[in-house]
C-alpha cells in the first residue's frame, strides 16, 4: 500500500503491468536506478546535467503561448499518467470541465462566492515544446469567468490557468507505459486553490489519475541557482538571490543577494577553463553554493547549513521550495522544465 | 452627499444655522475615527476635550461602529470644528499608539554651546518660523508628550496646493538628546525638515543614524540603551545565580557548561529579557572573496565580491540571540552582528580594511553618508 500518497491510487491491472515492466531492472547494477528500501519512490540522483543553453524557444513555439507561460508564478504538482487522454477530444474536455465546474459551484462545494456563475474553459496544445519523441505535447488550460450580467463588449476574464507538460522525460520510464496512457507528469497551476482543486478532481475522475503537490528539495534549488548563474554571459542575471530560513525562535530569514557578475566569476572559478562537454556536475554545484555559504560564515559566523534554502531567484526566473516556479526568460525554459519533469517523475508514487 | 443632506434636514428642522465642517476636516475625522479602536475612543475623545462633557456623555459606545462614528461626526459639526482641531485628535491618538509604519532615527551633531539649554517654547517658535520660511503652505503642530518628548506633526503643501493632512510626517525628539525619530517623510521634504531641525535645536548638522524599525519604542530603546544589558563580569556564574535552573537529580546534561557559556555570550551581545523589537538588518558587503568550498581566493583577488545580506524576523534581536545560544551562530559573536546593539544601527556597509598586508579577515564598518 502506498502509505505516502495522500490520494488513493486506484488499483487497476495497468499499475501492476507498469511496475513489472519498468522496475524489473531495479537491481541491475549497471542501471543508474537505485532502490532504497523504506522509500517508496525510486530515487536516482543525477550527478550531472547539461549546462543551460539558450534555446530560442520562440522559434519553435507560438510566441503568444510562450508569453502566457512566462507571465505567472506557477504552483507545481505531479500527476500520474492519464488513461485514454486524446488530443483530438480537447474541445469535448473543455465543455465537460466547464459543466463540471458550474455543477460543483451550485452544489456549494466551491469555496469562493462570486458573481460569476458561468465558466468558459479552453484546452489547447502548445506545440513545439517537446524535446524527444517520447514526450507528449504540452496541454494548456484556461478558465475564463463569464459574469452573469455580461454586456456584449466584455472580454471574459482569466481566473485560472494551468498546463500539463513533459519535457525530456526519462525515456525508459515513458517507453514502459502501456499505449493507452499519456504521461504529462508536471502540472503547473495559477489561480485560486478552490478552482485548482476542482480541476484536479475532474481530471482524477475522467482519466483515472492522481495528483500530488510537488515540493522541491534544496538540491534542486541549488541546481537551478548554478544553472542560471552559468547563463550570465549570455543573458544578464542581474543578481543571484538566495534565501534561507534558520530555525531560531522566532524564525530568522536570511537573504543573500550576490551581484550577477561576481556570482558568475565565482562560478567560472569553480568550473575549470574550457570544457569539451557542456555538462555541469553536482560537485561543482555544491562547491559553488558552499563557497557562498562560507563567505557568509566568514562575516557573520552563522552556519547556514542549520537552516533550509527556501528560495532562489535571478532575473531569469525564481523557484521556491514549496513548489513554485516563475520563468521570466523563455530562453531557458527547456532546461528548467527538464529538471522539473524529472522531479515530478521521481516524486510520483509507483507502488 | 448623504451627510450634507442629513445636515440640511437637521438645520431645517430646528431652524438653526450650523456651520458645516469642510470636506477635508470631515474626511480626516472619519479616517481618524476608523483608525482608533472603540475601546480607546472614549479616553482619546476625553483627552482631546473638543466635545463638551454633555456631548461626550451622549455618545453610545455600544452602537455599531458606523453609527457611532456618524454620531461623533455630527457632534463635531455642531461645534464647528475644523481641520486644525481634527488633526489634533489624530495626533493625540498617534502619540499613544505610534503605529505609523517605519520610524527612522537621525542623529544631530556639532552642537552649539547653548544647545543644551534649548527648551520647549524656543524650540517651537524657532522650528515653526524656520520651516515657514522654507516652504509655503505647511501646517505644523507641536505637542509635548507626558514622557517629556516633543512630537511634531507636519502636513506638507507647496506653492500651489494646501497642506495634505492625509499623509502627515511625524517627528519625535527628546530635547536634551541628539536623537530625532521620523516617520512618513518624503525625500523631497527631507532637506527642509532637516534644516528646520538643525536650526531649532542649535546644532551644526543632522545625519541618518542608519537605524529603522516599525516600533518607535524599540528604535528609541535600542539607541538609548534602555534595555537590560548584560556585561562581562568577574563573577563566574552571574546568570545561573539569577535564574537557577530546575534540575532533576537523575538527569545530567553533558553540555551544561557549554550551553551556559553560549547563553552568557548571547546575553552580552544582545541583552537579557525583553529586548527592543527590530524587524530587519541590512549589510552591504564589499569585501573580497577569500575562499571556501575548496576554492582559493578568486583569481582577480582585488575585486570585491559584492553581496547584500538581509536578516528579517518578527523580532530580529531575539532571533539572533537564540542563534548564538543554540549554536547556530558561533561564539564569539561576529562584530557585525553585535554592532547592531553596540552601535544602535541596523544598516551597515562593510569593506575590507585598507591594509593589504593584513592576512586576517578583519573588516571595518564604514558609515554610508
Amino acid at each position: 500500500m502506498d502509505r505516502r500518497s495522500a490520494v488513493n491510487t486506484s488499483v487497476t491491472h495497468h499499475t501492476t503491468h507498469r511496475r513489472s515492466k519498468s522496475y524489473g531492472r531495479t537491481f541491475d547494477a549497471t542501471s543508474r536506478f537505485c532502490y532504497t528500501p523504506g522509500q517508496l519512490t525510486i530515487t536516482r540522483i543525477p550527478t550531472s546535467r547539461e549546462a543551460a543553453k539558450a534555446h530560442k524557444i520562440t522559434e519553435k513555439v507560438d510566441p503568444e503561448q510562450v508569453a502566457l507561460l512566462v507571465k505567472n508564478e506557477w504552483k507545481l504538482s505531479y500527476v500520474t499518467p492519464l488513461y485514454q487522454f486524446r488530443y483530438t477530444l480537447l474541445n469535448v474536455y473543455a465543455k465537460h470541465l466547464s459543466a463540471f465546474l458550474v455543477a460543483e459551484k451550485q452544489q456549494g462545494t466551491a469555496v469562493e462566492v462570486g458573481l460569476e456563475t458561468g465558466f468558459k474553459v479552453t484546452f489547447s496544445t502548445v506545440l513545439g515544446m517537446v524535446e524527444t519523441k517520447d514526450d507528449a505535447e504540452t496541454v494548456f488550460i484556461q478558465i475564463h469567468s463569464k459574469p452573469v450580467f455580461a454586456s456584449a463588449g466584455d472580454t471574459p476574464r482569466v481566473v485560472w490557468s494551468g498546463w500539463l507538460t513533459c519535457i525530456n522525460g526519462d525515456p525508459e520510464y515513458l517507453q514502459s507505459l502501456p499505449p493507452e496512457f499519456v504521461s504529462l507528469p508536471l502540472f503547473c497551476t495559477s489561480g485560486t486553490e478552490s478552482l485548482t482543486f476542482l480541476v484536479k478532481l475532474w481530471f482524477e475522475r475522467t482519466f483515472d489519475c492522481s495528483f500530488g503537490s510537488l515540493s522541491l528539495d534544496p538540491n534542486d534549488l541549488q541546481w537551478l541557482a548554478a544553472l542560471w548563474t552559468g547563463c550570465h554571459s549570455d543573458n544578464n542575471i542581474r543578481s543571484l538571490k538566495l534565501a534561507w530560513t534558520l530555525p531560531a525562535q522566532p524564525p530568522l530569514d536570511v537573504s543573500l543577494t550576490v551581484n550577477g557578475q561576481d556570482a558568475w566569476d565565482l562560478w567560472e572559478k569553480v568550473r575549470p577553463g574550457d570544457r569539451a562537454d557542456d555538462s555541469v556536475s553536482i560537485e561543482e554545484v555544491k562547491c559553488f553554493i558552499t563557497g557562498i555559504e562560507s563567505h557568509f560564515f566568514r562575516h557573520f559566523k552563522i552556519h547556514l547549513s542549520a537552516g533550509v534554502l527556501k528560495k532562489v531567484s535571478t532575473a531569469l526566473g525564481s523557484v521556491h521550495l514549496d513548489g513554485k516556479i516563475k520563468i521570466t526568460c523563455s530562453d531557458y525554459m527547456i532546461t528548467v522544465m527538464t529538471l522539473l519533469t524529472e522531479c515530478a517523475i521521481l516524486k510520483m508514487p509507483t507502488i | 452627499m448623504k451627510r450634507t443632506f442629513q445636515c440640511i434636514i437637521y438645520s431645517v428642522c430646528i431652524g438653526k444655522y450650523i456651520p458645516s465642517m469642510g470636506d477635508v476636516a470631515r474626511t480626516l475625522l472619519q479616517r481618524t475615527l476608523r483608525k482608533i479602536p472603540t475601546v480607546k475612543l472614549e479616553e482619546t475623545l476625553k483627552k482631546w476635550a473638543h466635545l463638551s462633557r454633555r456631548q461626550q456623555q451622549s455618545v453610545n459606545y455600544t452602537q455599531s461602529k458606523w453609527i457611532l462614528h456618524e454620531n461623533i461626526v455630527s457632534l463635531c459639526e455642531e461645534n464647528g470644528l475644523t481641520t486644525r482641531h481634527v488633526s489634533e485628535l489624530e495626533m493625540i491618538y498617534c502619540m499613544e499608539n505610534p503605529n505609523l509604519g517605519t520610524w527612522r532615527a537621525c542623529h544631530l551633531t556639532d552642537a552649539d554651546e547653548d544647545a543644551t539649554s534649548v527648551e520647549l517654547l524656543s524650540f517651537k517658535e524657532q522650528f515653526k518660523s524656520h520651516l515657514a520660511e522654507l516652504i509655503r503652505n505647511v501646517s505644523i503642530k507641536i505637542k509635548k508628550h507626558d514622557n517629556g518628548s516633543v512630537w511634531i506633526r507636519i502636513a506638507w503643501g507647496d506653492n500651489f496646493s494646501k497642506p495634505n493632512h492625509f499623509k502627515p510626517t511625524y517627528v519625535v525628539h527628546d530635547l536634551q538628546t541628539p536623537y530625532v525619530f521620523i516617520s512618513n517623510l518624503k525625500s523631497k521634504h527631507k532637506p527642509l525638515l532637516y534644516q528646520g531641525l538643525v536650526l531649532a535645536t542649535k546644532h551644526g548638522s543632522i545625519k541618518d543614524a542608519h537605524l529603522s524599525g516599525r516600533s518607535l519604542h524599540a528604535v528609541r530603546d535600542l539607541l538609548m540603551g534602555h534595555y537590560q544589558q548584560s556585561f562581562p563580569t568577574n563573577h563566574l556564574r552571574p546568570l545561573q545565580e539569577r535564574n537557577p535552573p530546575i534540575t532533576h537529580p537523575n538527569i545530567e546534561k553533558e553540555h551544561k557548561e557549554h550551553a551556559e557559556k553560549r547563553l552568557q555570550v548571547a546575553y552580552e551581545a544582545f541583552g537579557e529579557g525583553d529586548i527592543p523589537k527590530l524587524e530587519t538588518a541590512t549589510y552591504t558587503l564589499e569585501t573580497r572573496f577569500r575562499g571556501g568550498g575548496g576554492m582559493d581566493t578568486l583569481s582577480d583577488g582585488e575585486k570585491p565580491f559584492r553581496t547584500v545580506v538581509q536578516f528579517a524576523s518578527t523580532s530580529l534581536l531575539e532571533s539572533l540571540r537564540h542563534c548564538v545560544s543554540s549554536g547556530i551562530a558561533e561564539a564569539p559573536v561576529s562584530p557585525l552582528l553585535s554592532s547592531i546593539t553596540q552601535k544602535g544601527r541596523n544598516y551597515f556597509v562593510i569593506t575590507d580594511k585598507a591594509d593589504k598586508g593584513h592576512n586576517a579577515t578583519t573588516q571595518n564598518s564604514r558609515a554610508k553618508v
